[in-house]
């Protein structure tokens, strides 16, 4: 299982690795939408958490270009971002994503979001 | 001139976002001061986190002020750091532009759901002590104080209308 977390915050993809440090998944970063769009073509990602506002280029780009291309555009996509406005929200559910996570979050909010989308398996723990 | 900037209940809206930033990510109460308390400046060396949003109704900035060490202190609380050990610039910098990004974005919402459609910038941060942002002509410039743990923290918002 691979997670690819595209957001400009470090700190936010830091929490999404903790989120996650549980689970048998390995997590992918980028720090912006070019970076993301590169890294879900070499690594392949099982889902993309994505944020909207970023740097280089943003989420509803990085969504865009996602989806227009064959060999990308069937990985899920969840949103995570401070954005919550009814056209924001309407708009990118067009351009299809799985879910929408609105900041402030709780970690255990964004394991059940990303749960109902993959098999999040946990960690073996050796005996 | 009829706005929608104008008639947007901002105290009400700030007072009730700050504390949800606050408690869902740091599990801490930001609690907005009482009404008809002197609110006095948040002193010393500070970090502020700016965003800036237009639209075609308004242009303005958020800030979030906060003291160097309540910065240090939560985000040393939110990366889980050892006792002792003190974050990096870089990662005080990236907490206080989240946070700002956080409370921002949920504006920049609330505003375009309220007929005042507009986008915002990415975070930038501004370090010192004793300064002030002056805010542009006839622009609505309002600061919503806070206490959190033993520190205050401010939120400035500035909002200038535009004709349409």
């Amino acid at each position: 299982m691979k997670i690819l977390s595209v957001d400009d915050s470090k700190t936010i993809r830091m929490i999404v690795g903790r989120s996650l440090k549980n689970y048998d998944c390995v997590l992918c970063e980028a720090a912006n939408g070019e970076e993301g769009l590169a890294a879900a073509a070499s690594e392949k990602p099982d889902l993309i958490i994505l944020d909207i506002t970023m740097p280089v280029m943003d989420g509803v780009t990085m969504l865009t270009k996602l989806r227009e291309d064959p060999a990308l555009k069937a990985i899920p996509v969840v949103m995570l971002t401070a954005e919550s406005g009814r056209e924001n929200v309407a708009h990118i559910a067009r351009l299809g994503v799985r879910d929408y996570l609105v900041k402030p979050f709780k970690e255990d909010e964004l394991i059940e979001k990303i749960g109902r989308i993959v098999n999040l398996q946990p960690k073996l723990v050796a005996a | 001139m009829n706005s929608p900037v104008l008639q947007f209940p901002l105290r009400e809206w700030m007072n009730s976002i700050v504390p949800e930033v606050f408690d869902t990510m740091l599990s801490l109460k930001a609690a907005p001061t009482p009404a008809g308390s002197s609110p006095h400046p948040v002193s010393g060396e500070q970090i502020s986190g700016a965003i800036g949003i237009a639209g075609e109704t308004l242009s303005g900035a958020v800030y979030l002020h906060l003291s160097l060490p309540f910065a240090r202190e939560i985000t040393a609380l939110l990366l889980g750091s050892a006792p002792g050990e003190s974050p990096a610039p870089a990662e005080i910098n990236d907490l206080v532009g989240e946070f700002c990004n956080m409370v921002s974005g949920r504006l920049k919402s609330s505003l375009s759901d309220h007929g005042a459609p507009c986008a915002m910038s990415p975070p930038s941060i501004i370090r010192g002590s004793a300064f002030a942002i002056e805010a542009m002509p006839n622009a609505i410039m309002e600061k919503f104080h806070f206490d959190c743990l033993t520190h205050r923290l401010c939120v400035e918002i500035h909002l200038q209308p535009q004709k349409p």
